[in-house]
């Protein structure tokens, strides 16, 4: 009776250990996993990017009119060097699922780089190579480098991270937390996931354009 | 559990290893290419898109 006992008890332990190993398995795969085909996009789209900006073909009207830019089209890339020197990931139009499985997206509707309003631009925190895992390091006067084919657009990062709820949509708007005002400042914003692994709230950064450089990373070296 | 595996596997105890790994290696697999997968696209795990 007792061995039987400690045989039950035996699988039980078994089991569970397992079950923990899948589910840390399943994180791992989250967040390397996921990368996998986001790392192919990106450096698909960089490559386009470089190739569209380098011909004379498409002309600006692309990026002054964000009807002309279909889900799923990268069209900037960005760089935040808080994040790390190789932190670059190309934006792409949209912000759903999809768009979103392939890199960091622009909010539709949202002003584009270096137009008055907000640009706005969503990415996850956890899955599709985690580009904005570490957005609440971020602090008033980094900067934030958005690279299109008009130019790079040099943002600085005006406050801490704030913590809204995920169904708060005001920070996305012209001027951030008042939906339906007139905007006059040429802002950024960027937003993510809060606790990750969670949808439950939004970490938001606010910038404001500092300067409009010639096309380039905007960084040195 | 895996003590009634390792009973049910024929061979010395070098072939009984190996056909573990083998088990483990197909599961790991088959959890990385198609269970994680599907888990990831059906659980709420980030997975909210905006508008």
């Amino acid at each position: 009776m007792r061995g039987c006992v400690r045989l039950y008890l035996r699988a039980a332990g078994e089991i569970l250990i397992s079950l923990g190993v899948v589910v840390l398995g399943f994180m791992a795969y989250m967040y390397w996993g996921t990368a996998v085909r986001e790392g192919s996009a990106q450096r698909t789209f960089v490559s386009e990017l470089h190739q569209q900006w380098g011909s004379t073909g498409p002309s600006f009207a692309v990026l002054t009119d964000p009807d002309n830019l279909t889900p799923g089209q990268p069209f900037a890339l960005m760089r935040i060097p808080r994040l790390g020197r190789s932190w670059q990931f190309a934006v792409v139009q949209g912000t759903g699922l999809p768009q979103l499985a392939l890199g960091p997206g622009h909010v539709p509707g949202s002003a584009l780089p270096g137009q008055v309003g907000n640009f706005a631009v969503a990415g996850h925190r956890v899955t599709a190579g985690n580009p904005f895992w570490s957005l609440p390091s971020l602090r008033a006067g980094d900067l934030v480098y958005v690279e299109t084919i008009a130019g790079t657009y040099e943002y600085r990062v005006t406050g801490k991270p704030d913590l809204v709820s995920a169904d708060d949509t005001a920070m996305l708007s012209p001027v951030p937390g008042h939906p339906g005002a007139t905007p006059r400042q040429r802002l950024i914003t960027l937003i993510t996931c809060d606790p990750p692994w969670t949808g439950t709230n939004r970490i938001v950064v606010t910038g404001a354009l500092v300067a409009t450089l010639p096309r380039g990373p905007g960084i040195e070296g | 559990m895996y003590g009634w595996i390792w009973r049910r596997l024929p061979g010395g105890t070098g072939a009984r290893l190996a056909q573990m790994t083998i088990l483990a290696v197909a599961v790991a697999l088959l959890l990385w290419f198609l269970v994680y997968p599907w888990a990831a696209i059906h659980l709420p795990v980030d997975q909210s898109g905006l508008g």
